[in-house]
């Protein structure tokens, strides 16, 4: 950690040598982008597996969720167990516009979005100021509050039993999202649409201010940044990409339910951000289809899932002790900077 | 100088990563050829707190499918059941429920989940056309609300209506005999919790006009504690309490309710204490507690039923459940459909499924009906009784009136606007 | 809402006497699940999210032990007994290599721990629920106190919670081995410098805590049903105990419980539907107000 954290350190000094490379690079993101989404939109052309897209639908949605969280974790140092309700929001938003309103997909969607900015902005100006661990579990309180909400307001909400009925799915622009493909590419662009974004927040003059703050809270604010703007920010930034992960598994199952909203999606979050490792930027989409993969091939084979989940834990947090990323990372740092390798 | 943040580095080693990935996980994603055996795909509660839902399910599931297969199968094919577990999860479900037909070649499934669980796979079912057969699911709306409605949808379960038009009439009686007006409700806030107790109130102001409802508790589902709920009640003082509280939560409360003499101060109606779960659990059962029968051996008193609770037991060393019964009727009206289709068609048995009436141990005159009109269950045995503390716990029940049942279901349905 | 229920019972002394002792039986229970929380946070900064375990294990041990001993007396010490070993070894084994480590990972491994605890009672005890069922000694007829209702059972659960509390606190307070632990807490390199064995008192505070959660699950057996992962809706509980009281604070997690079990007890008389929802917002409240809890520490 602190070798890490050494590592962050050096990397704000040299603020004037990233601007030039991030500017170069924001390029080669936007092509690794396309090329991505290139390659998974000619998926279905290969395989003709339902399965696959499906899987693949699922990894954009917590895939979405995870790296979102990663803003908050990673970049910022806010560990916040209440990410979750984002992506409940988003669920149950885009849900109860779709079934009770009828308006187009684009403008559910956009609406959506404002809405979990609304709530966002909130329950960010209360967390935000609140240190470590306290942080956690307020937002671990609004969860539970919004978890419980949607549990007693029946009439709005269905209750327990979640949004039924199906998520009509009117045809925009030529897409039909009631057809699997056509949700499937929809998925995916949204997936990598995301990630550029949240690449670019990243990479930008504002990402590393972040990164300032969660290595040194007072020095940033010495130096004259308001860190509870930036800190409520990038709180409501990060909700939007989660509330855009609960719209792609509400379309996924067509449906909302409680169970979105309740923390053990957050838990299963700030898990796939260790499993894949909070220091990179793709760490937690690596997270992402590690644990899906997991869960998948784990369930199929045992009721006791819960003992193998945790044995694989255990060997990434006491083994490894750190996520695949990291560990793939300073393994490939270590090997090309070992004497006799190329390099 | 040790520099470990380079993207390039970062983002190259990660599409390796993401390529090897995918090539692992395609692997066993190539859709396979129909076979000889049919499969039939079921999601349900393995792990966790009800885990006992879907381990029960599964034993009633296998005991049946067992005899249908030495008897030659459906349709001449053997039934090869693929039983994943959705740890109770409404997306999880979605997701097994798809990979089971789309990967393992499913072509049906029973949908063994609860709650929100079984309206996840119900879209599925109603995205893929498979042929499904709910057997875990009481909530009413499931079937009852037609914007809920597909054709290729079933339900085999009993029902929180038809528990309370029963159970309000058998309440109402003994309400007038014994001068019973003041009464408390207390039973979990959930969907399943609020309907059924709000319908068996309506049920027994229907029958006994002069009961008044002075209290209602709504505990949260699986609350550990019930303490306050429990002083509650005392401090209301009513002369009788309803309980739609279930498994593990009803347990919890009758013994912390006991040490409050709670059992001697008012009559119990706890719709759902006669399953055996519940019964041979509580170590201090009270005697005299009303309920409706989940499932027990002796009620219909019928020979088959008691031989099938037997054979049960003897092949799981317990006791079957609510959901156990359930599970068998819906293996055997699946075969009798079968036979009757001639084919194992999803469509065809479908069709053939509508309105069929089979015999079966569990059906109030030894037959039970998958009803046409929406798809649901009915004529299963509906009881209400008194328990005593030990075997058979529920020696006299007194048997609800399918014709009563149906004529206020009707108008139920109607109120709600589901007709 | 109801608001009238409510003000009806505040006038009342019957009620307003079952319904305290119902806040208190639910605090105390509580409390002896969040001090094992709040003294492993205060002593090794870590957050035991798999506390919630110890207190399922102490349930089905007492259980265990009752059904073969028929003893109340010994399937208590057997809950309490069993989860403080059960504590030392989950310490020395694993939680003791990942201090160094982020906080993340701390948690990441008592998650694994949760899952695979649930599972492991999933595997010995089965799926279904249990019950220990009422010693025959409490089967009696609740006692009247000013015209409310208190149970016999509840009454030792209490009085066994308080002495506890009241131990850990002397103990803290006035012993060699309090002071110890005290100065750890505050400065674990100090204290190593001087010989102590931390590894040793840090396997003592972590089994300490299992065993007052232990115990907590023990007391609770008896009216409680047992199921695997039923120690998770009382970790969260306690949580929100221990955040409301401040995390390391004995007496806060004493206030802190007392304080939810009241909210609960009066809560569902005045609000029936937000019981749950009430603590939530009470926490929210304090945090906001007092961001380290009631009895917390200024965090550096």
């Amino acid at each position: 950690m602190t070798e890490l954290q050494a590592d962050r350190a050096s990397e704000t000094l040299t603020t004037p040598r990233i601007e030039t490379r991030s500017f170069r690079s924001r390029y080669r993101d936007i092509l690794i982008a396309l090329v991505a989404f290139a390659v998974l939109a000619a998926l279905p052309f290969f395989f003709g597996s339902k399965a696959l897209l499906d899987f693949v639908i699922r990894c954009s949605a917590f895939g979405l969720f995870a790296t979102s969280l990663n803003l908050l974790v990673g970049y910022t140092g806010m560990i916040s167990f209440g990410h979750g309700m984002f992506f409940g929001l988003g669920a149950y938003g885009f849900g109860l516009l779709m079934q009770r309103t009828g308006v187009p997909i684009p403008v559910a969607f956009v609406a959506t979005l404002a809405i979990t900015a609304v709530f966002a902005a909130i329950i960010g100006a209360i967390c935000v100021r609140l240190k470590e661990i306290y942080f956690a579990f307020v937002t671990l309180a609004f969860q539970m509050l919004i978890h419980s909400t949607i549990l007693t307001w029946a009439s709005l909400t269905g209750g327990d039993q979640g949004l039924r009925g199906g998520i009509p799915r009117p045809v925009f622009f030529g897409i039909d999202l009631a057809n699997h493909v056509h949700l499937y590419i929809t998925s995916c662009a949204l997936l990598v649409l995301g990630l550029l974004l949240m690449r670019q927040i990243a990479q930008s003059p504002f990402g590393y201010t972040l990164r300032m703050i969660r290595d040194n809270a007072r020095r940033a604010s010495f130096i004259g940044i308001d860190v509870w703007r930036a800190k409520l920010t990038i709180f409501v930034l990060a909700a939007l990409f989660a509330s855009t992960g609960g719209m792609v598994m509400a379309l996924f199952v067509s449906g909302a339910y409680p169970e979105f909203a309740y923390w053990t999606i957050s838990g299963e979050g700030i898990f796939i951000n260790m499993l894949g490792g909070v220091t990179t930027f793709l760490g937690p989409m690596v997270g992402t289809v590690l644990l899906l993969i997991l869960n998948d091939t784990v369930t199929r084979y045992t009721e006791y899932h819960g003992i193998v989940l945790g044995v694989v834990i255990l060997f990434f947090a006491i083994g490894l002790r750190k996520g695949l990323m990291d560990y793939v990372l300073e393994w490939y740092a270590q090997r090309r900077d070992g004497p006799g390798e190329r390099g | 100088m040790k520099r470990t943040r380079q993207p390039g580095v970062s983002r190259r080693a990660t599409l390796a990563l993401m390529g090897a990935g995918a090539v692992t996980i395609a692997a066993p994603w190539v859709a396979r050829a129909q076979a000889k055996t049919i499969k039939i795909g079921m999601p349900t509660i393995l792990s966790g707190r009800v885990a006992q839902l879907g381990t029960s399910s599964r034993n009633a599931v296998l005991l049946e499918v067992e005899k249908v297969n030495a008897a030659g199968g459906l349709a001449g094919r053997q039934i090869e059941m693929v039983i994943r577990d959705s740890k109770g999860q409404p997306q999880e479900a979605a997701r097994v429920a798809r990979e089971l037909v789309n990967t393992d070649g499913c072509e049906m499934l029973f949908d063994g989940e609860a709650s929100s669980g079984s309206f996840a796979v119900h879209e599925v079912a109603r995205d893929l056309g498979v042929l499904c057969i709910h057997t875990c699911s009481e909530a009413s709306s499931l079937t009852a609300d037609p914007k809920q409605h597909i054709p290729n949808a079933f339900r085999c379960v009993r029902q929180g209506i038809h528990d309370s038009i029963v159970g309000g009439s058998y309440a109402a009686a003994i309400a007038k005999a014994k001068g019973l007006k003041k009464w408390a409700t207390c039973s979990p806030d959930y969907a399943y919790g609020r309907d059924t107790t709000g319908e068996f109130a309506l049920y027994l102001k229907r029958f006994a006009p002069d009961v008044e409802i002075i209290s209602e508790s709504w505990p949260k589902l699986f609350q550990p504690d019930y303490t306050e709920v429990v002083t509650k009640i005392l401090q209301a003082k009513p002369q009788a309490l309803y309980t739609c509280l279930w498994g593990g939560d009803l347990t919890s409360y009758i013994d912390q309710a006991n040490i409050y003499a709670l059992f001697t101060q008012m009559e119990v109606f706890a719709v759902n204490m006669a399953d055996y779960t519940a019964l041979t659990v509580v170590k201090n059962l009270p005697k005299g507690i009303h309920s409706g029968n989940r499932y027990i051996k002796t009620f219909p008193k019928t020979p088959e039923n008691a031989a099938w609770g037997d054979a049960y037991r003897a092949k799981y060393n317990e006791y079957p459940t609510n959901w156990s019964w359930q599970n068998a009727t819906a293996v055997m009206l699946l075969t009798e459909a079968v036979k009757k289709a001639n084919s194992t068609d999803g469509k065809k048995v479908a069709e053939a499924l509508r309105g069929l009436t089979i015999k079966c141990p569990f059906g109030a005159d030894g037959t039970v009906t998958m009803r046409a009109e929406d798809n649901t269950l009915v004529g299963y045995a509906i009881g209400w009784g008194t328990t005593i503390p030990q075997e058979p716990y529920v020696p006299e029940v007194k048997a609800g009136d399918w014709k009563t049942i149906f004529e206020l279901e009707a108008e139920w349905k109607k109120s709600k606007g589901y007709t | 809402m109801d608001i009238d229920a409510l003000a009806g019972c505040l006038a009342s002394p019957a009620c307003l006497v079952t319904q305290t002792t119902s806040g208190l039986i639910i605090g105390m229970l509580l409390f002896l699940v969040a001090v094992g929380l709040t003294l492993i946070f205060g002593v090794l900064k870590v957050v035991n999210f798999s506390h919630g375990a110890f207190y399922m294990f102490g349930a089905y041990f007492a259980m265990t032990a009752y059904q073969l001993t028929d003893s109340f007396a010994l399937a208590m010490l057997c809950g309490a007994a069993g989860t403080a070993l059960l504590g030392l070894i989950f310490e020395r084994v694993f939680m003791s290599r990942v201090y160094g480590a982020d906080v993340l990972m701390q948690l990441l491994v008592c998650y694994a721990f949760v899952l695979i605890f649930d599972d492991v009672v999933r595997m010995i005890w089965g799926p279904e629920f249990k019950s220990m069922g009422m010693p025959s000694a409490f089967q009696v007829p609740p006692l009247f106190i000013a015209g409310g209702v208190v149970p016999p059972y509840y009454l030792l659960l209490i009085g066994v919670a308080l002495a506890a509390a009241l131990v850990l606190g002397l103990g803290l307070a006035r012993t060699r081995i309090g002071k110890v632990i005290r100065a750890a807490a505050h400065n674990p390199g100090m204290v190593s410098a001087l010989g102590i064995n931390t590894g040793l008192l840090y396997g003592g505070v972590f089994a300490l805590g299992g065993m007052l959660a232990g115990l907590g699950g023990a007391l609770a057996a008896p009216v409680r049903s047992l199921t695997p992962g039923m120690g998770f809706s009382v970790l969260i509980e306690s949580f929100i105990v221990t955040v409301i009281g401040g995390m390391g604070s004995i007496l806060g997690a004493l206030i802190g419980a007392l304080l939810i079990g009241l909210i609960r007890s009066f809560g569902s008389l005045g609000f029936p539907l937000f019981t749950e929802g009430l603590m939530y917002l009470f926490m929210v409240i304090v945090l906001v107000s007092r961001p380290t809890g009631l009895f917390g520490k200024e965090v550096a």
